[in-house]
């Protein structure tokens, strides 16, 4: 099969890998149909993301229909699906109380070492997100094998375009998640950093649970037309103060909730943005963790910080007297596809949400490396993009 | 005369430290930890052995995790450090692979206590007589399961060292033993064991 690998550092190639096979009995071999770029594979593209070797299959947003099962799937061959990023057994004491992304047995036990050490407990499997989530392959490729498919796929109907529903994949829940992990209540003002999918995503959640206002910071315009459109007030922290502004818009209460739609890779001239980026560079450091930091700063008293922003190493200068002294709460993770896509199926379903509106290219699969260099470097115009097979 | 001062001095110095360490070390208090197994697991030696251990929570019950350890062949296959029982000897256990491997004399694993649901210990007889000890342990861990502890004592002459230190040789046993603990609870809870590999042949 053809898929997209990682060669090195911002170096995307498509080549000729095996074709997967059924291995364990909960297995489906989905033949991919759409599979997108996510802002999270740019942590990998970039190389901070530690645990990604040469000829790894990156991708974990994807759909396509089931060519073949094994005897423990409920899934039948011919069965269109979409497929959760994060992998989960379904009988662990975690996915039973719904944490699926914090599942125990996913990632196989001879890739469980490196989270341990980072992280302190190994992590759930994740697709294409290197070894740190069990070294799976991904899905920008033709065919994937798909672990436990009798709890992650989603059977989605016919009549709907892959546009409409590859992004229940990852983005649509994580945004949703994002929102109610702010914790919304009628009226409410949010801040959300980032406008990229996750961000858009999280101010199209916020409306829909109740917020009153929404007020979208970035540094990118087409980025912030998008989340106009969507109903936020657009922040350009290149020609704003953020603390200041935040302030001024919030009668000088700051936002009830603030949401980090950005993470590990901050962009901007701030001092201590300057002083991660080197130590990045030089490897003493993983995260650069600015937006965090202003997202802290910035929320009223008593609010609550939601990241569903990707981080993966240690955050230095956290403000944690702000948070303790304003007596904040902070929440974040990875997604719990599953508990929310069944809600979600049904908004696109019921045409109350359109997930495809932040689709700026349609590519094929051989063409990757272009759609990851665009979306990383030309960021007005490569809002999302959809590679096919 | 000024080079015999500092002699003198750093003698002194020298065995100031030395009885100030000595002071220190008696005046330590007896160890009150509650829990001596845990101890043992965390002490580089216990008298005359190294102390490995692991322990994971299962979603199911003593009795059907010490089946699984009994009967399934697939478990047994990927066993590294965790002995199991040999069907056709009652009362015996097999070395896994990894474990052999490491084993520089012969090694005969005697079951000597089994209390259902709650331990089931051994110990190496014949020639190596009480060189390696071992139990497998149950503890109730609430709505999360059964929490199940792999204690694994030997005298570090049992196992080849290599080039490893006394300290090293631990952590590989340790992890060693976690992770057979984790293989078994996949496959009793999810019936199978995670790979991320795409080939049958390479699984």
């Amino acid at each position: 099969m053809r898929a997209a690998t990682f060669q090195g550092k911002g170096k995307i190639d498509v080549r000729h890998m095996p074709d997967p096979q059924i291995v364990n009995p909960r297995d489906a071999v989905i033949e991919v149909t759409s599979t997108a770029i996510c802002g999270s594979d740019l942590h990998l593209y970039g190389g901070v993301i530690p645990g990604v070797e040469h000829d790894d299959i990156l991708g974990h947003e994807f759909m396509g229909r089931v060519i073949e099962v094994g005897q423990g799937s409920t899934l039948t061959v011919g069965q269109r699906v979409v497929v959760p990023f994060t992998i989960s057994c379904g009988a662990c004491f975690q996915c039973e109380a719904l944490r699926f992304s914090a599942c125990d047995n996913t990632c196989p036990v001879e890739n469980q070492e490196v989270a341990e050490q980072a992280f302190g407990y190994p992590l759930a499997g994740m697709f294409g997100f290197s070894g740190l989530t069990g070294g799976y392959p991904g899905g920008q490729a033709q065919y994937v094998r798909v672990p436990f498919s009798d709890v992650g796929p989603i059977v989605v109907p016919d009549d709907i375009p892959d546009d409409r529903l590859l992004f229940l994949s990852d983005i649509l829940p994580t945004g949703w998640m994002a929102a109610l992990n702010a914790e919304i209540e009628p009226g409410d003002t949010i801040a959300v950093w980032g406008c990229g999918p996750v961000g858009l995503f999280a101010i199209l959640s916020a409306f829909r649970q109740h917020a009153g206002r929404v007020i979208a910071i970035d540094g990118v315009p087409g980025r912030l037309a998008l989340a106009e459109t969507l109903g936020a007030e657009p922040v350009n922290y290149h020609e704003t103060d953020i603390l200041e502004a935040l302030k001024q818009m919030t009668g000088g209460v700051g936002p009830d909730a603030v949401i980090d739609a950005v993470g590990m890779e901050a962009h901007g001239f701030a001092l201590d943005n300057v002083a991660d980026t080197i130590k990045q560079k030089v490897g003493m450091g993983q995260d650069r963790a600015h937006v965090l930091r202003q997202a802290i700063m910035a929320c009223r008293k008593g609010g609550r910080v939601s990241v569903p922003g990707v981080y993966g190493g240690k955050t230095d200068l956290f403000p944690m007297g702000a948070l303790m002294q304003k007596g904040l709460q902070l929440r974040t993770g990875q997604t719990h596809v599953q508990r929310y896509t069944g809600e979600l199926l049904e908004m696109i379903e019921q045409d109350e949400i359109d997930p495809s509106f932040l689709i700026s290219h349609h590519l094929p699969l051989e063409e990757a490396a272009t759609g990851y260099r665009n979306f990383r470097d030309n960021q007005d115009e490569w809002i999302k993009v959809v590679l096919q097979p | 005369m000024a080079n015999s001062g500092w002699l003198r001095l750093g003698l002194l110095t020298a065995g100031a430290a030395a009885a100030g360490s000595m002071w220190t070390m008696r005046r330590q208090q007896p160890n009150r930890d509650a829990a001596p197994v845990r101890t043992a697991r965390n002490m580089r030696m216990f008298g005359d052995y190294l102390v490995a251990g692991a322990t994971v929570t299962i979603q199911a019950s003593p009795e059907t995790i010490t089946q699984a350890w009994q009967n399934s062949a697939e478990l047994w296959a990927a066993m590294e450090y965790t002995p199991f029982p040999e069907g056709s000897q009652p009362g015996l256990l097999i070395t896994p692979p990894e474990l052999h491997a490491r084993i520089s004399q012969p090694l005969l694993l005697e079951i000597v206590t089994d209390k259902p649901d709650e331990v089931i210990a051994w110990r190496s007889g014949g020639d190596g007589q009480d060189d390696v000890h071992g139990r497998i342990r149950f503890h109730d861990n609430g709505s999360k399961g059964t929490a199940i502890e792999i204690i694994f004592a030997f005298k570090p002459e049992v196992l080849r060292t290599g080039l490893q230190t006394g300290a090293a040789l631990l952590a590989t046993v340790n992890a060693g033993l976690l992770r057979d603990l984790r293989r078994m609870k996949m496959l009793i809870e999810t019936g199978e064991i995670a790979t991320a590999c795409n080939q049958r042949s390479a699984a």
